[in-house]
């Protein structure tokens, strides 16, 4: 009895902390955001099987059970870091301390954590819908397919508690071995369902293997729902056992490390952060004799992002965007339709935008504010050593996919002109997404000394930002979209002889417009800089 | 050596106001204590001298330089220390130190011996190489000192320097201060510790909701506040700022 009466109090001073009203705001953009996101890949990724998977679904599926393979890893990846089951301080000031057991705190947060899952329903329930019609299958199957999705996920959230729960206080670096082992296994196993595309596979040895994770269970079953696969109903009872025994192996393991372990968790170092063990040493990369300032503070920067695994990041995210843009290219659907062309600058040019928050959260606001230097040429350099290393990042993934179109486009001129200016574009809007977050950043953003803001104000802060900074940072590379739709009017009026210089001009009305604009907006970054007071 | 004036400044956040008309004046290599209750403005008043905050009104003008119209060339002769400095934990201590030392126009040829030296006045030079993130609260504030300092400024504005140290690193500190002063250094530092106000400042202001309340030596403190002639700092203290029940 007491149990659930202490379940029940802590998950509601934790739900009260956690869903304010400006994190609800949130969660609505980001659900309308995510939904837009999902519908826009899946059915870039349904042209695509339906090119390359002779109309049937079991592409679908195994791809379904490779993207929640590596959804797998990931969760198994931030376990590792400790975030599995997060711990605030005000659980260690007032939760830790009181005589609450550690299973009911456990029983809690994952109960918290299931309400979060919840709302990751709606956009899971668009794309199977959208599934259902591709492939004429009754709608309510995408209700069914949606909450297995979510059962998955939870089960997800347990793998991740489990191993967070499993480390201990200083253990980080030994488990170094067993995460990549770990996450290498499922990596492995995720990727065994590839064979079942390949012509003369042994199917129904493979059909079995997949199952020996849960994505591949999952997978089978909302995509034999939603798809239509011919899989009888033995199967499907068969696949429900075996993702009720993973739930509860989880649930189990869980509840019976949060009775071992469940204080050591504070221990944990995040692994987002540097490496700050004690033994922790460096040596000096700065080198400041005979340079100038400016070229130390590059350094500084591109040394900050190293440490703090950025670049890794970068490197993740353009690959993942190298594998989208392929696919998206081998669907088809980028034709020589402006919209297409359109899609490809605001989904690469959105890199741009990401890094940001990285940059003010480690900057040091008052060091910069108390030295004579110039603000205004400060950010300025600081935006080179991050834009740098980007647009290095997404070259190869803008190369792959201009291979690909230019060699299905030989012959039409005018679709060549537009692919180039597109691609060409794509690094400039990327450039301009991150000069205008860096502006956002430097005037909303929280810096690490910031103690006037309330969190609550901050959230609501956060949220103001990100909705000025995509609106703003959209107009701003408007331009740059007219410029190749500009491309097509022009041939048509002056001719497809004129290609070439109408190439060129265009091209440098592009880059002119970038610099001025990049300009103009980090002199607006270092000024946002020099007024801020909250430090 | 450097003197401040300060002339009827105000800061006001919104309706709230954070200084109100203060003038306070300070002398070439005096230590003066910045006292005062919590929320009373004294970090609100050392940021607007070095340039962090703008003030609603007033002026601030230092060795001849007056930082609000001429920011660039007062950051160059102060060094300021905040409360709780926040460094940059994915550089080493000899990376922030270099960094540091580059922003604040430091010469190359003099950064390194400088560094070096002070880590060894600091006796942490076996950390030069370790990351700022990974050092005790006590050795990231003596770096941070070493930042605030190695320009050789010759004003110094101290923000809470003792807050959260260590005895130990806290008479490091104090022995720090003073030596720094004997240099011919004006310093200017807030405290909550009356003990060390008293024992090395030699003028203390004491503010109270955004107004200085009194300044001068312990004794004209001790007139003001029509305290017997051996009160304690701290009794005069409450006495002023209205805190004695």
């Amino acid at each position: 009895m007491n149990f659930g009466r202490n379940v029940w109090i802590l998950l509601r001073y934790w739900v009260k902390g956690r869903f304010s009203r400006t994190t609800l705001i949130a969660i609505l953009l980001g659900e309308i955001a995510f939904s837009i996101f999902v519908l826009f890949a899946g059915s870039t990724f349904l042209s695509f099987s339906s090119r390359f998977g002779q109309g049937g679904a079991q592409i679908t599926e195994v791809s379904w059970s490779l993207v929640l393979g590596f959804y797998l890893i990931g969760l198994v990846q931030s376990g590792f870091s400790g975030a599995g089951l997060p711990v605030s301080s005000a659980d260690v000031d007032y939760v830790f301390t009181s005589p609450v057991k550690t299973s009911e705190m456990f029983a809690a947060k994952i109960l918290l954590n299931s309400i979060a899952v919840l709302f990751s329903f709606p956009p899971i329930f668009l794309l199977y819908l959208r599934s259902t019609f591709f492939y004429g299958t009754p709608a309510v199957t995408a209700i069914a397919a949606g909450f297995i999705t979510v059962v998955f996920f939870l089960m997800g959230l347990l793998l991740s508690a489990d191993v967070t729960l499993a480390l201990r206080a200083n253990t980080g670096r030994r488990m170094t071995a067993v995460k990549y082992g770990f996450m290498g296994a499922i990596l492995v196993l995720s990727l065994i369902p590839i064979a079942l595309v390949i012509p003369g596979a042994q199917t129904s040895f493979l059909s079995n293997f997949i199952r020996l994770l849960p994505s591949g269970t999952v997978a089978e079953i909302t995509v034999g729902l939603v798809g239509g696969l011919a899989i009888s109903l033995e199967r499907y009872i068969f696949d429900l056992s075996i993702l009720s025994a993973w739930l509860v192996m989880l649930l189990f393991i869980g509840t019976r490390l949060s009775q071992r372990q469940f204080y050591e968790l504070l221990q944990v170092t995040d692994s987002s952060q540097v490496d700050q063990s004690k033994d922790h040493v460096e040596v000096s990369k700065l080198n400041p004799q005979g340079r100038s300032v400016w070229s130390v503070v590059r350094t500084k920067e591109r040394i900050l992002m190293n440490r703090t695994k950025e670049g890794r990041g970068q490197v993740f995210s353009a690959l993942i965007l190298s594998v989208f843009l392929v696919v998206y290219a081998l669907a088809g659907t980028f034709t020589s339709s402006p919209t297409s062309f359109l899609f490809i600058l605001s989904i690469i040019g959105s890199f741009g935008s990401g890094n940001a928050m990285s940059w003010i959260e480690k900057e040091r606001l008052w060091i910069l504010k108390t030295s004579s230097i110039s603000l205004r040429r400060y950010v300025k350099q600081v935006f080179i050593a991050r834009v740098t290393p980007l647009l290095l990042y997404l070259t190869p993934a803008i190369a792959a996919v201009g291979a690909l179109l230019i060699a299905s486009n030989i012959g039409k001129p005018e679709t060549l002109l537009g692919i180039s200016l597109a691609l060409s574009g794509s690094i400039q809007i990327a450039a301009i997404t991150m000069g205008g977050s860096m502006y956002f950043a430097s005037k909303f953003a929280q810096s690490s000394t910031d103690d006037i803001i309330s969190l609550q104000a901050q959230d609501m802060t956060n949220i103001k930002r990100i909705v000025l900074q995509t609106v703003i940072n959209l107009i701003m590379v408007g331009p740059l979209m007219v410029l190749v739709l500009a491309g097509g009017w022009l041939t048509g009026i002056f001719g497809v002889g004129s290609i070439i210089p109408i190439g060129v001009f265009l091209s440098m009305v592009g880059v002119s417009y970038t610099v001025l604009l990049l300009n103009v907006i980090l002199n607006g970054a270092g000024d946002s800089i020099n007024k801020r007071e909250d430090l | 050596m450097a003197d401040l004036n300060i002339q009827n400044l105000t800061k006001k956040y919104g309706q709230v106001v954070a200084l109100n008309d203060v003038t306070l004046s300070i002398g070439s290599g005096e230590i003066v204590g910045l006292l005062g209750p919590n929320g009373a403005g004294k970090s609100t008043l050392l940021k607007i001298i070095v340039g962090i905050l703008r003030p609603t009104s007033g002026s601030v003008v230092l060795d001849g330089i007056d930082v609000l119209k001429n920011p660039e060339s007062a950051k160059r002769i102060i060094g300021y220390l905040p409360e709780n400095a926040a460094l940059y934990t994915g550089l080493t201590v000899t990376e922030f130190l270099q960094f540091v030392g580059k922003i604040r126009a430091v010469a190359d040829s003099d950064l390194d011996s400088k560094i070096s030296e002070a880590l060894k006045a600091f006796d942490i030079e076996e950390k030069k190489n370790s990351l700022v993130g990974s050092l005790s609260k006590g050795t990231k504030q003596k770096v941070a000192i070493i930042a605030s300092t190695l320009h050789e400024p010759r004003f110094l504005v101290l923000d809470e320097p003792l807050s959260g140290l260590d005895p130990k690193t806290q008479r490091f500190v104090n022995h720090w201060i003073s030596s720094t002063a004997e240099k011919g250094v004006t310093v200017f530092l807030s405290t909550h510790n009356l003990d060390i106000a008293q024992d090395y400042a030699s003028k203390i202001a004491i503010i109270d909701r955004g107004k200085i309340a009194a300044v001068g030596e312990l004794n004209s403190l001790r007139k003001i506040a029509n305290a017997k002639y051996d009160a304690k700092l701290d009794d005069v203290f409450l006495k002023l700022t209205s805190e004695s029940s």
